[in-house]
């Protein structure tokens, strides 16, 4: 690879000022703010058009370098930082929100619109209407996000976030613009069908398909009125008979359930939160009697929190970050699982098991998805980033908690490469095969994101 | 500051998590890191500061003048103190940023323009910046008929003294009118420009020279109209250790407190459309965001419209921090942005508090036809009548 050819052709690409390879723009490429140990990166670039990541795609393909789409870089699972080294794209610089769609309920987006600018645009524009985001923070992209099938507080009633992709727009590993869902067809991004579904190809399969340079998603309509009524059991065998019963009801906008061994008289408690909306007090004072009578009935007991607790949790997105300062050094990592609900139970009092193993306090975070299909479930390794060590805990934190929830019948979300070998050495060999073939067709220079979903 | 902090910075710097908070304005609406905005590598958020600083100490990095650069790409405005959301680590991300530029100085990589700053001051004939010939202010002393002695001392500082001059006037005949019992010292440069830009070496020398010559006045108050001085005045002088002896106010705070007395009032009407620009080192370094507004609203006649990212929001002029000098163009782009914010208001005049401020925004108006009125608030105000009441 001739290094100083590469990034004059960049520099002519993007401009001189959105091309580096300088070492202190590659150190900052080379780590996220997860446990993963940094990676070596060639050359950062961020382009502005569909156009320039066309030319970006075929220069690639003619170096064989890798490419690795970047949005917010906020996963925590390292799956922007190289692998075999190569091009960080980071799309951060393509940020317009194209279209609203208000009566048909979509946004069109460019993939470096993050998820801040997006809930900010509505609630001053179209107060109305709301999208799905995650509680990354607000710098996290809402495509990044909605490709690895995140999910966030509209997720318990209307799905994961990849569910919400109406189409997309993609750049192909051969550098030809393909674009998917209704869009192909008609002039309005409103649909992912009825047509076969390409759609799915490119979600969760971490940049390895194609950038993505557009993508519709969908929005949903926003009540006036938000608030969280708070329980709590004791026992966690009761947990998926309570989210059964209330996911039943249709009171719950998000359920949200956590668990930590700090302080110590929350310890063997499961704090439950349901998120319940409505268009005036009335309407939220009947949901909350309701929910307090499933509390009664199933197992779990109505608290209060105080105020600053409540204001914190109806933020959107809520400051999950506060997780990096648990041990004052600006990091933490979680195993985002999707589990089978009935293995709650199980996986929370094995997972803090692990925690405790590796001098980590347990801390679990539980959010219901769609009615129960799936839970998210995370439990969460905070470190302190100077202390390597302390690092090194939280990695073989992590990856024996991908090997519980494997064993246990979930799947790690987002997982890092290590995790991704454990879930592709469990995956049924016809299904390998099919996503090998595939790659190869798509990308037979293997430059997109390679490393990812490796099979051999 | 001393060089030494930087070191003291280890144990906290690796907080940040690079989550990106510092990025935004308070509804994440848009970005507000100036420096964010222009470059776009995550290298240039504050995050990406504190990471490179991090590695430094680490010796994950070598210093080079393109990271040093990447340090000095920032205009010291503190949108990120306000938007990090790890207590007790955001207050001090400015703090970290000027001690690793203290350590890039130390080590060889000060940018060429930085070091203008320094050579500048410390050439006897200045003592100021601007490489202007040092005013002892004996002209303005006897024009203005002020005393050896008195209760008050007027800090003009080095923007208003020679590039403002009618903010300067303004506050001297203001301050006459109003029957302040005030003198001038010979002043040297309140070192603002030094200690933002890292360049700390002869900081504590001016600092105790400016602090001899206001006791010798015996004044128990020091005012000032600059942003910057009062800064630097009120709260660099006390963490550089000064036990300073008087009081530092900025003319905003004394005409609020002679306006909330009854002990002066402002009688005639300005008839016009004002919108205000607060100066980061007022705001987000001060806290100061109402003093400013309630006294335009004691102006009779004045309309008053808020820009949308006002107060601890505000974006910046781009003036601060090194940044007018170290990348002039940059600069004035930063103000334009907020010209483009203020005629969304309608507004015909900008008023700050800032000669600073001033200066940046009236070159990017001129530069780029924005056609306002660009006025310090001390200067609309001495355009007024007003009347005093003993
Ligand atoms: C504090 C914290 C809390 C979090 N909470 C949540 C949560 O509640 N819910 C949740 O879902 N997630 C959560 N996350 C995880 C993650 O931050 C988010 O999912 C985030 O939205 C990912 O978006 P991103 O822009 O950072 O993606 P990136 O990390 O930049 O990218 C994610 C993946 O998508 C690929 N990619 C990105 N853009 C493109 C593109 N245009 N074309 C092709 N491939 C692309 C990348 O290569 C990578 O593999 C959290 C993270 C943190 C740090
Ligand atoms: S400075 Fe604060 S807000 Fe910015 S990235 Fe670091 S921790 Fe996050
Ligand atoms: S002080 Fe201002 S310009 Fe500098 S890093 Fe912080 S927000 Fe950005």
């Amino acid at each position: 690879m001739n290094k100083e050819v590469i990034i004059k052709d960049l520099e002519e690409i993007v401009g001189k000022d959105f091309a580096s390879n300088t070492a202190e723009d590659l150190f900052m490429y080379s780590q996220d703010p997860g446990a993963s140990e940094p990676r070596p990166v060639d050359f950062v670039v961020m382009p502005r058009s569909v156009e320039e990541i066309q030319k970006i795609v075929k220069l690639a393909n003619r170096e064989k370098i890798p490419l690795i789409p970047m949005g917010g870089g906020l996963t925590l699972s390292g799956l922007v930082i190289p692998i075999k080294g190569g091009i960080v794209v980071d799309l951060k610089r393509m940020d317009q929100i194209l279209e609203i769609n208000e009566l048909s309920r979509y946004a069109l987006i460019e993939p470096g619109v993050s998820t801040g600018k997006l809930i900010s645009y509505l609630n001053e524009l179209y107060p109305d209407l709301q999208p799905a985001i995650p509680d990354a923070p607000p710098s996290a992209t809402v495509v990044g996000n909605a490709l690895i099938h995140g999910s966030g507080y509209l997720s318990q009633k209307y799905g994961n976030h990849g569910d919400m992709i109406n189409g997309i727009e993609v750049v192909l590993p051969n550098g030809e613009i393909c674009k998917l869902g209704s869009c192909s067809i008609s002039d309005y991004w409103f649909s992912r069908g009825p047509i076969p579904d390409l759609v799915g190809l490119f979600i969760s399969s971490f940049g390895t398909m194609g950038i993505i340079t557009k993508l519709s998603y969908k929005l949903y309509p926003k009540p006036k009125m938000r608030d969280v009524v708070f329980g709590m059991c004791r026992d966690p065998n009761n947990i998926p008979n309570l989210v059964y019963k209330i996911t039943y009801t249709d009171l719950a906008e998000d359920l949200l359930l956590s668990k930590t061994d700090k302080p110590d008289y929350v310890k063997d408690l499961i704090l439950v939160m349901v998120f319940i909306t409505g268009d005036s007090e009335e309407e939220l004072e009947s949901k909350r009697k309701m929910i307090k009578r499933l509390y009664r009935k199933n197992g779990a007991q109505f608290m209060n929190m105080p105020e600053r607790t409540l204001k914190g949790l109806l933020q959107k997105p809520q400051f999950a970050a506060a997780a990096a300062d648990f041990r004052k050094g600006g990091g933490f990592e979680y195993v985002g699982s999707f589990m089978p609900l009935e293995m709650i139970p199980e996986a929370s009092k094995r997972a803090a098991e692990i925690s405790y193993k590796y001098d980590i306090i347990p801390t679990q975070a539980i959010r219901i998805i769609g009615k129960g299909h799936c839970v998210m479930f995370a439990p969460t390794f905070a470190f302190n980033r100077a202390d390597p060590l302390d690092r090194k805990n939280a990695r073989d934190a992590l990856d024996e908690t991908n090997k519980l929830v494997l064993e246990l019948g979930g799947i790690p979300w987002k997982s890092e490469f290590e995790g991704q070998k454990l879930i592709v050495e469990k995956m049924d060999p016809n299904y390998k095969n099919l996503l090998k073939t595939i790659r190869n067709i798509l990308d037979p220079n293997g430059i997109m994101n390679p490393g990812n979903w490796e099979v051999s | 500051m001393t060089s030494e902090s930087y070191q003291d910075w280890k144990d906290i710097v690796h907080r940040c998590f690079r989550c990106g908070y510092c990025k935004f304005t308070h509804t994440y609406s848009d970005f507000n890191c100036p420096s964010y905005k222009k470059y776009r590598f995550e290298t240039y958020s504050t995050g990406g500061r504190m990471w490179l600083i991090y590695g430094l100490i680490n010796n994950d990095l070598k210093w080079s003048q393109n990271l040093a650069n990447v340090l000095y790409a920032c205009s010291t405005c503190g949108n990120c103190t306000e938007n990090c959301r790890f207590e007790k680590f955001n207050d001090f991300l400015v703090d970290i940023i000027e001690a690793a530029r203290a350590e890039a100085v130390k080590s060889g990589f000060c940018p060429e323009n930085q070091k203008f700053l320094l050579e500048r001051t410390k050439d006897p004939n200045n003592f100021n910046p601007y490489g202007e010939k040092n005013s002892d202010n004996i002209n303005l002393k006897t024009k203005y008929n002020l005393p050896e002695k008195a209760e008050w001392v007027y800090y003009i500082g080095c923007t208003s003294n020679y590039r403002q001059q009618d903010l300067r006037d303004a506050t001297l005949r203001l301050l006459k009118k109003i029957g302040i019992d005030f003198t001038l010292i010979d002043e040297h440069c309140c070192t603002s420009p030094l200690i933002r830009t890292g360049q700390i070496d002869i900081v504590s020398d001016f600092m105790n020279y400016n602090i001899n010559q206001i006791n010798n006045t015996g004044a128990s108050k020091v005012i000032t109209s600059c942003a910057g001085c009062y800064r630097t005045l009120k709260k660099d002088y006390e963490k550089l250790g000064a036990d300073l002896g008087f009081e530092v106010l900025h003319t905003g705070e004394l005409i609020k407190t002679l306006l909330d007395e009854g002990k002066i009032k402002i009688t005639s009407n300005y008839e016009k459309i004002v919108t205000y620009h607060d100066p980061c080192h007022l705001g987000r370094h001060m806290d100061m965001y109402e003093i400013p507004r309630d006294i335009i609203q004691s102006i009779p006649g004045i309309k008053f419209i808020e820009m949308k990212r006002n107060r601890n929001n505000a974006w910046c002029c781009g003036a601060g921090g090194g940044v007018k000098i170290g990348y002039p163009d940059w600069a004035l782009e930063i103000s334009k942005e907020r010209l483009e914010e203020a005629k969304e208001t309608g507004a015909t005049v900008l008023t700050s508090m800032c000669p600073f401020c001033k200066t940046n925004l009236a070159d990017a108006n001129k530069e780029f036809n924005m056609g306002f009125e660009i006025i310090d608030l001390i200067e609309l105000i001495d355009q007024l009548e007003i009347e005093v009441n003993e």
